[in-house]
């Protein structure tokens, strides 16, 4: 079970990486092409939101790897205290704590985005190249779901490993 | 105590325990948005109103572009041409200290890479040049954080987004006080190389003009950022894509400092997994700001200063006291997220010009970076220099008296961040 939930959450991480490194060479290029087409009197009107839109992904991807990395921006007031406390069960806690906190408001906002998404799948337009807007909005609860999924993986390995200090950050 | 009562302190707990910030603003959202009988899909919409946001794109790619900066060999490069120019004043290694930081964070945001990458190479030579440990350590701690006034930190860019201020405007403002912190210390740095008996190397034309041409490549990099937006021929969005595209060829082809293969999808990891974590707090607080601003929040915290802040200084001196508790115990990028839509209407109604609201709110959470118990250079520095975090608490003092010192010249003369307009 244990190596079952480590390999998928191996392979949720490197399909994060590799989706955000993919993200910014795109996001790059773009970026420089329409500054060049610009200069040339060209202003694609797809070019710029296709950009932003890029960005918004890679914010999810982020944080899919900031989840795994336990990279989040948090107050560090007490954490510090907790992790260097001697009672394991008490660190343990903590670290659970907050992971089934992160969890549960993850899978809110995944449902939630999922709601919005359905209401644009049926009432939404055109956005740009074709692309409905539907499929845009598409990328909240995609994000959402996937660092949900870093979550529970990191909650599970959690309960299942024990109390063993360090193996997962918050 | 109230269902909503009960939620609200639960979340406010977990925030204080630790919990991820992104996760924290999205539950409070959530829960004002459920408590209100709004339907939870319009915390969705509000976020989804970042990927309309035109400057988004310059967080990304300005802080790809540090990174690159910081794990090539620039930081060398630039050392030693920062040496050759000022190495042969007196205090000039300490001097040469502060502006190599204060470029590097600027570029990189003040993530604590500064005083990762640069803390290495500057300490050797600041202890070789006869400082003392205490002094060297406290200023590789301050230095951390000191360009984040400088274009294009990412704090001002977010700054920007968030309060709706011309992200140009914004980094003019910044120039001359982030000046004035670099005199500052630069004053402090001086006071202290008196005590230095070594003789201080001598200026050489040979040595600037050879140090000149290692760091040719990185020297165009401020003047085409600034330059090229303040001579109007690009905005700051096309700015960042410039840099981050120049910064790549650059050290993937011309220098080789990184490989594009091996070298680069760590940089891009390690830079992008910052942006993530930034971005995804920008999100979930786009609700939480909304439902705050539409609940009139702010204009009731206003009513209830009224009774006792009378005018525009006396609310400045809170507001820095605000500022400076907020910065000890939140991130920078936390702070503005949450702190400026709660503040820019009460500092609108006291007359505080926004441009210099945000170099005030700024150079506050500058301070905080060095301010005990949990400014996060204290523990960067201490892990990197292995020394306890108690003993950077007492280094780090008298640059917070200095940075507060600082403070209040930019507090108290809006000039300084109103020069140019």
């Amino acid at each position: 079970m244990e190596r079952v939930l480590q390999a998928f959450d191996d392979l949720l991480e490197r399909f994060s990486r590799l989706s955000l490194i993919s993200c910014l060479y795109l996001i790059l290029g773009l970026a420089v092409l329409s500054i060049f087409l610009r200069w040339c009197g060209i202003s694609p009107n797809w070019l710029e939101p296709l950009i932003r839109h890029l960005v918004f992904l890679s914010a999810f991807l982020g944080g899919s790897l900031a989840t795994s990395k336990g990279a989040h921006i948090k107050i560090d007031l007490i954490t510090h205290l907790v992790e260097n406390a001697k009672s394991r069960f008490f660190y343990w806690l903590h670290r659970n704590m907050i992971t089934l906190f992160c969890l549960i408001t993850t899978l809110v906002l995944t449902k939630s985005s999922y709601d919005f998404f359905s209401v644009e799948r049926e009432f939404g337009g055109e956005a740009f190249l074709g692309l409905h807007s539907s499929v845009l909005v598409a990328i909240i609860p995609f994000g959402m779901s996937l660092i949900s999924l870093r979550f529970f993986n990191r909650l599970l390995l959690s309960l299942i490993q024990g109390d063993v200090r360090g193996s997962h950050n918050l | 105590m109230s269902v909503a009562a009960i939620t609200y302190s639960t979340i406010f707990l977990l925030a204080l325990l630790g919990a991820p910030i992104f996760a924290v603003m999205a539950a409070l959202a959530l829960t004002s948005f459920h408590f209100s009988g709004i339907e939870l899909s319009a915390v969705a919409v509000e976020i989804y109103r970042l990927a309309s946001a035109p400057t988004i794109l310059t967080i990304p790619l300005f802080t790809f572009a540090g990174y690159v900066l910081a794990e090539s060999k620039a930081p060398v490069r630039l050392l030693r041409l920062s040496q050759a120019l000022l190495g042969w004043m007196p205090g000039g290694v300490a001097i040469v200290c502060l502006f190599i930081c204060a470029f590097f964070t600027a570029f990189t945001g003040a993530s604590g890479v500064t005083i990762i990458a640069l803390g290495g190479l500057l300490y050797p030579i600041l202890i070789q040049e006869g400082y003392s440990e205490k002094f060297s350590l406290g200023l590789i701690t301050t230095c951390g954080s000191l360009g984040l006034l400088f274009p294009p930190s990412l704090p001002i860019i977010l700054y920007g987004i968030i309060a709706k201020v011309d992200i140009d405007k914004l980094f003019l403002a910044g120039l001359v006080p982030g000046f004035v912190l670099i005199a500052v210390l630069g004053g402090y740095a001086l006071f202290n190389a008196r005590k230095i008996k070594r003789p201080s190397t001598g200026f050489s034309l040979r040595e600037l003009h050879e140090a000149i041409l290692i760091a040719r490549y990185e020297i165009p990099l401020p003047i085409m950022v600034l330059g090229g937006i303040y001579g109007g021929f690009i905005t700051a969005t096309e700015a960042a894509a410039l840099s981050a595209f120049y910064v790549l060829v650059v050290n993937s082809f011309l220098t080789k400092d990184l490989s594009f293969k091996r070298d680069l999808p760590k940089v891009i990891t390690e830079s992008l997994t910052l942006v993530g974590a930034i971005l995804l707090i920008l999100c979930c607080a786009l609700g939480l700001t909304n439902y705050l601003v539409d609940e009139e929040i702010p204009m009731k915290i206003l009513e209830a200063m009224r009774s006792f802040i009378t005018n525009k200084y006396l609310f400045l001196f809170v507001l820095n006291i605000f500022l400076l508790i907020v910065g000890c115990l939140m991130d920078i990028f936390s702070a503005i997220i949450v702190v400026v839509p709660l503040i820019l209407p009460i500092a609108e109604q006291f007359g505080v010009n926004p441009l210099h609201l945000a170099v005030v709110f700024l150079t506050n959470l500058e301070i905080g970076y060095i301010t005990p118990p949990v400014g996060i250079n204290l523990f960067i520095s201490s892990y990197r220099f292995n020394r306890s975090v108690i003993e950077l608490y007492k280094l780090s003092i008298p640059y917070l008296i200095l940075m507060i010192l600082a403070l209040i010249l930019i507090t108290y003369i809006p000039w300084l961040s109103l020069i140019w307009f």
